[in-house]
């Protein structure tokens, strides 16, 4: 199980549009991935779950990957995060 | 105490379906079987040519005859295993073992007892039968009835019995059969003794009944009616079908007595002119009712029904009324009502009654040869002729009959909320299915996770300790708590129940079909320790609530229902994009999901389908919503428009509410969006896209709000 934290910067938060693009990007894994921000979790893969965390610009989500591809996986997700977030 | 009462009742009812499921086949196996080998029904119509004894037609409808009432005459067996199979609580198998035997040493102690007294001969006529094998008292299914009932109790009491330690081996569940073994041989012995006074007091009613006219009549069809769950009907109606005590007559230069055999002698005799009402007034009036009367209070059942559970009890209802009308074995209808509704059934005993009388004053003369089905109707009605039976009479009395049916019990069910078959009394609430469907599902196949959906409801209900029994039936979870003010509706509700019931200590979770999984977790889920635990389970379930929502079609997941097509209607008054041609790639490259869109024309969201609101973003651009169908629905007002941080935007809808297609979600100020420089095209986009066969645009161009937009294939 690899996980990592992540403060949000897009001024934006977590909206339709990156959630959509985070949802994409996590269902290319095999590992299971899971959001988690005050207590809350979504899996990454669930676009309505992610978008219902209603995660803003400054908050803190530590992700967790747990799966055979999880090195690659929380490799890539971390990117991502940054890229994007 | 009433509420104790009905509980015990719907448990009772609610046992007997298993039985009942197998009686409209039976029925007509037998009616018609029984119809056709009747040797007056051969003799009248000449049909010795084809129907003969050894013959194969014969033998074939013999055979349907044999077999339907072997279902019939093992009623009160199967009954007695049924009722300690519903009213057990757990190791139900147990009770069904100890209900069979207990049963048979029931009616074997009575008959010992009868063969003691001087056999069959020294009993009263009619008062004894022969119950697989063993001559017993006619005790009909109220005997299984007994027995099923303090077989469960028996069974409820000691299942979990420790024994001293030498006797260990006959603990637990194997004390049931034995405990029930003795405590039997005792009812038995008592029955003996107390069932031929019950008896003997129906029998003294006969006598009451023909010094009495045509409100004897009345009162006759009444207690025939009352008496049949009692098994109580033989005793009564016999002696007027085959004794003196219906009358006698002399035919043909022979005296003939009973009303059933003067009919027949006189069906035999050329020299009959009109059919003898004094005898036919103990038959004719089954037929108004049962052919017509009853089959229009099983459609008033269906109707009554909640829309969603008709497809399921309308093959039941159907079924049953379908033998009623044509054999006329009313058993398996009058069993759905009898026990979750004892009022109808006393109406309709009242009705019925009123049946025989108007038959009797209108001199109607039709027989039969064990019911009054429409098969006995054309064959000793119809065929004879009006002029000799009346029958006219039967049908038109027959369809008020439906008429006052109808209405009567489709008034009681719903007036005093009746729980019929299909019935859900909360009857206005929509079926939601939430993300505890699919985790019912999924917990089920995955052994080691943790099982939220059943954390949900034990935590509903108020914890382990309060619960003292936890069973389900074809669509609910039936659940017998110690402390009512314990228990939560809204967790159970999120749970994925569609609605909760409340009566006395019983609480009803209504869940559909699946509600047997639902069990099973949940009972797995009570032995892990885990269950122990609630609390912290349904803290990290708070977030995955968010989570998880269906990922898999939950809806309709019935096999019957196949392909099913859901609809989505449109969201605004404008013209239908299709998603490809958004000016923005998250949507026109499906990567939210597929959709389609609309260039609204009037700044008003409307709602696609009934669901709930899952979230109302803060910046109120956009609406997340759950369908009733499970469909995950986004819907996103203009493009980029969330920078505009809920400025022209006003919602009228907050997180968790119910609605229904066309309620008003979001207005939103058109103009001030435009003028800001953001397009305002909203894409409908299907968030589970995955769970679904084929999405598909139901319109191009204009389209107003309502107007279907999109179908969604399963």
């Amino acid at each position: 199980m690899k996980t990592f934290s992540y403060t949000i910067k897009d001024e934006i938060g977590i909206h339709a549009r990156p959630a959509g693009l985070l949802a994409k990007a996590a269902k290319e894994f095999e590992s299971t991935i899971t959001l988690e921000k005050d207590g809350k979790t979504a899996a990454a893969t669930k676009l309505m779950a992610i978008m219902g965390m209603g995660v803003k610009c400054g908050d803190t989500v530590n992700v967790t990957v747990e799966g055979a591809d999880e090195e690659k996986a929380a490799a890539d997700m971390e990117a991502f995060f940054q890229a994007n977030l | 105490m009433k509420d104790k009462i009905f509980g015990v009742l719907q448990r009772v009812g609610r046992s007997f379906m298993l039985p009942i499921a197998l009686l409209p086949v039976a029925g007509l196996l037998l009616g018609i079987g029984s119809s056709f080998t009747n040797q007056t029904t051969i003799e009248t119509y000449n049909l010795g040519g084809i129907i003969y004894e050894g013959g194969l037609l014969y033998t074939i409808l013999d055979i349907m005859s044999q077999t339907g009432s072997a279902v019939f005459n093992n009623l009160a067996l199967l009954f007695a295993m049924g009722v300690a199979i519903g009213m057990a609580k757990k190791e139900k198998e147990v009770a069904a073992l100890s209900g069979a035997i207990a049963f048979l040493v029931m009616n074997t102690a009575i008959s010992v007892l009868i063969a003691a007294k001087g056999g069959i001969e020294a009993m009263a006529e009619n008062s004894t039968t022969s119950v697989l094998g063993i001559t017993t008292l006619q005790m009909g299914v109220f005997g299984g009835i007994i027995v099923g009932l303090g077989v469960a109790a028996l069974h409820n009491k000691f299942y979990k019995i420790e024994l001293p330690q030498v006797l260990s081996f006959f603990g637990g569940t194997r004390f049931v059969p034995i405990v029930c073994t003795v405590v039997y041989l005792i009812v038995g012995i008592v029955m003996f003794y107390l069932w031929p006074i019950v008896q003997l007091g129906i029998a003294q009613l006969g006598v009451l009944v023909l010094n009495s006219g045509y409100i004897g009549t009345w009162v006759y069809g009444i207690l025939e009616r009352a008496l049949i769950p009692f098994g109580l009907h033989h005793v009564f109606y016999m002696p007027f079908w085959q004794t003196e005590l219906g009358g006698s007559m002399v035919i043909d230069g022979n005296t003939v007595m009973g009303a059933q055999n003067i009919f027949f002698a006189e069906l035999a005799s050329k020299s009959t002119e009109v059919f003898s009402v004094s005898a036919t007034r103990f038959m004719s009036g089954k037929f108004p009712f049962m052919i017509f009367g009853l089959p229009a209070a099983a459609f008033a059942m269906y109707k009554a029904a909640r829309p969603e559970k008709r497809k399921v009890v309308g093959g039941l209802l159907l079924s049953a009324a379908l033998t009623s009308m044509l054999t006329g074995i009313t058993e398996p209808l009058e069993f759905t009502f009898i026990f979750v509704a004892p009022l109808m059934y006393a109406v309709h005993c009242v009705l019925a009654g009123l049946s025989y009388m108007l038959m009797h004053i209108l001199n109607v003369g039709v027989g039969m040869t064990f019911s009054g089905g429409a098969i006995d109707l054309t064959l000793f009605g119809i065929l004879q002729g009006n002029q000799k039976t009346h029958w006219i009479w039967i049908v038109i009395i027959g369809l008020i009959y439906a008429v006052v049916y109808y209405f009567v019990f489709y008034f009681m069910i719903t007036k005093l909320n009746l729980t019929t078959p299909g019935r859900e009394p909360d009857d206005i609430e929509p079926k939601l299915y939430r993300r505890s469907d699919v985790d019912a599902a999924k917990s089920s196949g995955s052994a080691g996770g943790t099982d939220t959906v059943s954390a949900l409801i034990l935590k509903g209900l108020g914890g382990k300790e309060n619960l003292s029994d936890v069973d389900c039936c074809a669509t609910r979870l039936r659940i017998t708590v110690v402390d009512v003010k314990k228990v939560t509706d809204s967790l159970l509700k999120k749970s994925g129940a569609s609605g909760v019931l409340h009566k006395g200590n019983g609480v009803q979770v209504i869940y559909g079909p699946r509600v047997s999984v639902v069990k099973s977790n949940l009972e797995a889920f009570m032995e892990s320790p885990q269950s122990d635990d609630l609390d912290r389970i349904l803290q990290s379930e708070k977030g995955e609530e968010a989570a998880g929502k269906p990922q898999e079609k939950p809806v309709e997941k019935e096999p019957a229902d196949g392909q099913k097509t859901i609809v989505m209607c449109a969201h605004q008054n404008g013209s239908v994009v299709n998603l490809e041609d958004v000016a923005d790639d998250v949507f026109s490259q499906k990567i939210l999901g597929d959709g389609i869109a609309i260039e609204p024309s009037v700044g008003k969201l409307f709602a696609p389908c009934d669901g709930s609101v899952d979230s109302v973003f803060d910046t109120k651009h956009a609406v997340s919503i759950v369908s009733a169908d499970g469909v995950e629905v986004l819907l996103h007002i203009g493009i980029d428009t969330v920078k505009l941080g809920g400025k022209y935007f006003e919602a009228h809808v907050a997180n968790g509410q119910e609605i229904k297609k066309g309620d008003l979600l979001i207005s939103f100020d058109m103009d001030a969006i435009a003028g800001e420089g953001y397009k305002l095209t909203t894409p409908l986009i299907i968030a589970n896209t995955d769970d679904y066969a084929a999405i598909a645009p139901a319109v191009k161009g204009k389209v107003a709000a309502g107007d279907e937009l999109l179908k969604i294939n399963q």
